[in-house]
């Protein structure tokens, strides 16, 4: 992505309220300074959110288009959030935005394969999060009888804990 | 266990029982872990983090896990800050908002937050340099709790994390050390570029990095993937002796070369510890340092460790404030740490407790 003002890849991306609408800017390191902007920068030893950050945006800096702008079809995060943000917003995001994460994952784990303790099979998990979204869904266009089916779906029934 | 009993009591983590206690104060390992029907909590609303915190207490209570809940989103500022100086939760936990709490057990070895970063930080600590004793506990703790929860996992990417940071084993193993030695004869700086070469992280005892953290370091490691759970207590537990190698070598050069100055100090820090009228937080830390290094290179023969240990904690602005049951200025509040330190510190004898 290029600096709004200057065209050179930006680096600095904020997302702001301005009047009730969510305006992004995109800004390299030097319009940022210009434009005011005070750029934390924290202690090396104590940067652990920051070397994350600079690991984002190296990675995602030169990624365009369309995984930017991809969002979860279940949390409705998009990447550009994540990267901004720093956090992701549902388990699906990990399959959903794979082709940053991976990378990303590689350089600060030197690893992208899990080994150790795992967590139990359970056929079902993760069915309810994909329900929920639907029911969101349903309830934004106001069609009650889905979000009703939708909600005796979600009442917990084997599911009681 | 209500909060105003917590004034009374403290966590077994200092008692300053375990192995290497006169460098380790303590070990601790925390899992994280998310429920895989739910939106990460930054991303979950009201409801849905309600339901996870609903969904969370009726695991403990099916694993039969004898904890206490504390609802933090029902605490007001002064108990939130309080259980963060108390290390129970984070102040993440406590600056965040909506449904979230902690489960706590009596010995404060279990703090269980919900609704942090990750649904679930599951966290377990023992006094001393105990790693292996820990993640056993830690681990047995977090079968239980699986047995009525679904976690989110994937088989190539572990346990899912709001951060891909924690990815993976979703584990941070780590170790409180007091290291007064190396911050005095400076090599401090260099052990920890040292240690961060290996990929570990060092924070203060807040996980801040100021100096007035009483010369306590926290040593953990960053990497939670591609390397299974011991392997990754086993660099902590290769590498923590190497530092306190360091630590006792570092303290015995103050002993051999400086002994008289550094008696002096200790009982200095000591005399002003017993009799000051109003200290601040900052110079109690830096004396309390000194005591502790001095009980355990025996120039100070009448006090208990886990006093000391205690102290730490106990002259925390909150904690303070919470003793007295009201909110106090700084001025106040130099004046209630002196006196709490004196009455303390009389005739070097633990406080009676109830």
């Amino acid at each position: 992505m290029r600096c709004q003002r200057c065209q050179k890849e930006a680096t600095i991306h904020l997302t702001e309220p301005i009047k009730g609408q969510r305006r992004e800017f995109h800004l390299c390191q030097n319009c940022a300074r210009k434009a005011g902007l005070s750029l934390p920068e924290s202690p090396p030893d104590l940067a652990l959110d920051a070397v994350l950050q600079s690991l984002i945006t190296a990675h995602v800096g030169e990624l365009v288009g369309e995984l930017a702008e991809r969002a979860c079809p279940d949390c409705g995060i998009r990447f550009m959030e994540f990267r901004a943000g720093g956090r992701l917003g549902c388990p699906q995001d990990y399959r959903v935005f794979a082709a940053g994460l991976i990378p990303l994952i590689q350089r600060y784990h030197g690893a992208t394969r899990h080994v150790g303790k795992a967590a139990r099979r359970r056929e079902d998990a993760g069915r309810r999060l994909r329900l929920r979204t639907r029911l969101r869904a349903a309830i934004a266009r106001e069609d009650y009888e889905e979000a009703a089916r939708l909600r005796d779906q979600l009442r917990p029934k084997d599911h009681q804990t | 266990m209500t909060l105003d009993d917590l004034t009374k009591s403290s966590g077994e983590w200092l008692r300053g029982t375990g192995p290497e206690s006169d460098i380790v104060m303590c070990s601790r390992i925390r899992l994280a872990r998310n429920l895989a029907d739910f939106p990460f909590s930054n991303r979950a609303n009201r409801g849905e983090k309600t339901e996870i915190e609903a969904h969370f207490r009726s695991a403990i209570d099916q694993a039969g896990l004898e904890l206490t809940y504390i609802d933090v989103n029902g605490l007001g500022l002064l108990d939130r800050k309080f259980l963060v100086e108390r290390q129970i939760i984070s102040r993440e936990l406590s600056d965040g908002e909506g449904p979230r709490g902690v489960a706590i057990s009596s010995l404060e070895n279990i703090a269980i937050m919900v609704n942090e970063e990750d649904h679930l930080r599951v966290q377990f600590m023992l006094s001393g340099f105990r790693l292996p004793e820990v993640w056993d506990a830690v681990n047995q703790l977090d079968d239980r709790l699986e047995e009525h929860l679904a976690y989110a996992f994937s088989p190539q990417l572990g346990y899912l994390t709001a951060c891909p940071t924690n990815v993976g084993t979703g584990i941070r193993v780590g170790v409180m050390l007091h290291l007064p030695g190396l911050v005095q004869t400076k090599q401090i700086d260099k052990v920890f570029r040292a240690l961060q070469k290996i990929n570990l992280a060092v924070r203060g005892l807040y996980g801040e990095g100021s100096q007035a953290s009483g010369d306590f370091y926290q040593i953990s490691n960053q990497q939670t993937l591609g390397k299974a759970e011991p392997e990754l207590i086993k660099i902590l537990t290769d590498v923590v002796p190497q530092v306190l190698q360091y630590e006792r070598a570092a303290r015995q050069t103050l002993l051999n070369e400086r002994r008289q100055h550094l008696h002096d100090q200790v009982s200095r820090a000591y005399g002003v510890l017993k009799t000051a009228q109003t200290i601040t937080s900052e110079e109690t830390m830096l004396l309390l340092s000194s005591v502790r290094m001095g009980i355990y290179l025996s120039l100070i023969d009448d006090l208990s460790i886990a006093t000391v240990n205690e102290l730490f904690l106990q002259t925390q602005p909150f904690f303070l404030q919470k003793l007295r049951g009201t909110e106090l200025g700084a001025e106040e509040r130099n004046v209630a740490r002196a006196s709490y330190l004196r009455s303390r510190l009389s005739n070097g004898r633990q406080a009676p407790r109830n």
